[in-house]
């Protein structure tokens, strides 16, 4: 199979995968058995007020015209309107989606360096003292909630040692100095959650290469060993450590959920919450769908990352 | 095969203890530690869970309150230890409700093929690329008020989630163990689908799903306390460790002991589950997947 219908037939599966997702976040959502209107509003709610939710979410239609309405308008870029604010789904999510993404990139980046250097330092020293302690904290950290690492760091340096703030509040005013100072906690919690899973498949994979003939013969031609390691031996380690990473990037999306809440962060994953508690129907399907597109993406890319990193994957998938 | 079940004896005696990997006589131990704890937090606290006026409100750690008092004086340890046994009963619950879905369509996906697997695995897809605390979130919306905090709907949301993680790991089991010898047999001799599935296929999977249940078993704690951190999960003032923490956090300041204190306890839980976890895959010859 060429590399081009390969690619052709992810991207395809990709977009089904995509299209069953909105089917489930609408069964789940409106097509459970019962009344969707009582279900939000609570079995007390008034009859007319009862009455406007339904017209505002055209319950009054069957539910396959109402999926095939929204699916229509979703896909041309018409997200729809809040029921809580009123205000165009579009121009709530924007600016959220703008801040989360700028947290996520922070937290990439020091994930990046969390994940490589602990694996590295390991695979070197495979068998000693620096390899067990680095894999003791690393279970340790594996077993941490997301909610509590947030929680302690707060604590730890928010109010035991007050050098970073506490509640991660931005705005449009902020200069990027305290966006930046503002981001650290938030991100670096993000980024630990991430790394504790790459680093032992890394240094797993990394033990393996550095075992492998062509690093024995890179070894044998006299290269230095840092040479070996980082032009040989690691390239081909990170392939593993890819599929890991955009299953990372699925927990990235739901974890900025958590990390969002404990640091008051204006980002995706409060506004989800927000969403969740107002029941505000249109601005979940919204969030959920576009967290979902991607988490597709993502390993899609991985995917076909991998693909082009490791010819032997060309043909054999 | 250096398997377990190739010792002759199956009884569970000394000589076999001290020959499990270290990791999972600790991660055994802490556990059992725990269960001991529950059993005893479910039927005898120092104070009652939800008792005001246990002591003086936020007066911190001391001997009579290993974990101080919340603001209205409730005791933080006899919360936490009537927690313990809700805490590990709807972790477990959740878990089997997971592994008993994901099975059953994991392997028949796998043995069957065809259009019904082909069916099966995209829907799983599609369930697995919703972020699952999205996914757990949008579910316990849609139950709607009546059931919002009740027990069950926390038991159903963790199986739904963990349900589609299982079927892919029970189907790539099914799918090689449906090109062994005794499968073929089995279908000579002319037996149905389901009786192959649960009486040729489940046992030779058993190992995988074992570990597989361990290891979503470490992980269901951590996703009930993040929903009931979140405030979606089991309705206060039931003390489920995650709702703790989240309605002591206000009290960091004051009295840290009161969030830190059911954290240590929830960490511990899963610091057990994931060691008993490592050892056990490395007794049956698995080896865990990383990434929830």
């Amino acid at each position: 199979m060429s590399i081009f219908r390969l690619l052709a037939s992810r991207i395809l599966f990709s977009a089904l995968t995509l299209l069953l997702v909105s089917i489930l976040i609408f069964l789940i959502l409106e097509a459970l058995p019962g009344d969707v209107a009582t279900r939000i509003l609570g079995r007390e709610a008034t009859a007319k007020a009862l009455e406007v939710l339904r017209s505002q979410l055209h319950l009054d239609q069957p539910a396959l015209v109402r999926y095939f309405q929204w699916l229509g308008d979703f896909l041309r870029g018409d997200l729809g309107t809040s029921i809580a604010t009123g205000r165009p789904i579009a121009d709530v999510l924007g600016p959220r989606i703008v801040n989360t993404l700028l947290l996520s990139l922070f937290a990439f980046a020091l994930y990046i360096v969390l994940a490589l250097v602990p694996a590295i330092i390991q695979a070197v020293n495979r068998g000693k003292t620096i390899d067990n302690v680095i894999s003791v904290i690393t279970l340790l950290l594996l077993s941490l909630p997301d909610f509590l690492l947030a929680t302690m760091l707060l604590f730890l340096f928010a109010v035991a040692v007050p050098i970073l703030p506490a509640l991660a509040t931005i705005s449009e005013n902020s200069t990027w100095q305290e966006m930046l100072r503002a981001m650290v906690l938030p991100a670096v919690t993000l980024a630990i959650m991430m790394a504790v899973y790459a680093i032992r498949v890394l240094r797993d994979s990394l033990i393996e290469v550095l075992r492998s003939d062509y690093v024995r013969l890179a070894e044998l031609k006299g290269l230095r060993p840092r040479a070996v390691l980082f032009r040989h031996a690691l390239p081909n380690a990170i392939v593993p450590a890819l599929n890991v990473t955009a299953l990372n990037l699925g927990f990235l999306i739901g974890g900025v959920v958590i990390v969002e809440r404990v640091f008051s962060y204006p980002g995706f994953g409060t506004l989800l919450i927000d969403a969740l508690q107002l029941r505000d129907i249109p601005l979940i399907k919204a969030t959920v769908m576009i967290s979902a597109a991607v988490y597709v993406a993502a390993n899609l890319v991985a995917d076909v990352l991998a693909v082009l990193l490791q010819p032997r994957l060309r043909t054999s998938r | 095969m250096t398997s377990v079940t190739s010792t002759p004896s199956r009884r569970f005696n000394a000589a076999r203890w001290r020959a499990t990997p270290g990791p999972f006589k600790v991660g055994a131990i802490i556990l059992a530690a725990h269960a001991l704890f529950a059993i005893v937090g479910a039927v005898w606290t120092p104070y009652g869970y939800a008792e005001m006026g246990a002591g003086l409100p936020l007066s911190g750690l001391s001997w009579g309150h290993p974990m101080g008092l919340d603001q209205i004086g409730r005791d933080v340890f006899s919360r936490f230890m009537h927690g313990a046994h809700i805490v590990l009963l709807l972790s477990f619950a959740g878990t089997i409700l997971g592994m008993v879905a994901g099975t059953t369509l994991g392997l028949l996906s796998g043995y069957v093929g065809g259009w019904f697997d082909a069916v099966t695995q995209r829907v799983v897809e599609a369930m697995i690329s919703i972020p699952f605390l999205a996914l757990a979130l949008v579910m316990i919306i849609a139950a709607g008020p009546a059931l919002a905090g009740a027990p069950v709907l926390i038991v159903f949301v963790v199986g739904l989630v963990y349900a589609p993680r299982i079927t892919r790991i029970a189907r790539a089991a099914a799918m090689e163990i449906a090109t062994r010898e005794y499968v073929a047999v089995a279908e000579l001799r002319g037996e149905g689908t389901w009786s192959i599935v649960f009486r040729e296929i489940l046992p030779n999977a058993a190992n995988v799903l074992l570990v597989e249940f361990s290891l979503r078993l470490s992980y269901a704690p951590i996703l009930i306390g993040a929903l009931g951190f979140l405030g979606f999960g089991i309705r206060p003032p039931t003390p489920e460790w995650g709702l703790m923490i989240s309605e002591n956090r206000n009290l960091l300041i004051a009295s840290p002991v009161t969030v830190f204190g059911p954290g240590l306890g929830l960490a511990s839980l899963v610091i057990g589950f994931n060691l008993f976890t490592d050892g056990l895959s490395r007794m049956l010859g698995q080896r865990p997947v990383a990434g929830a």
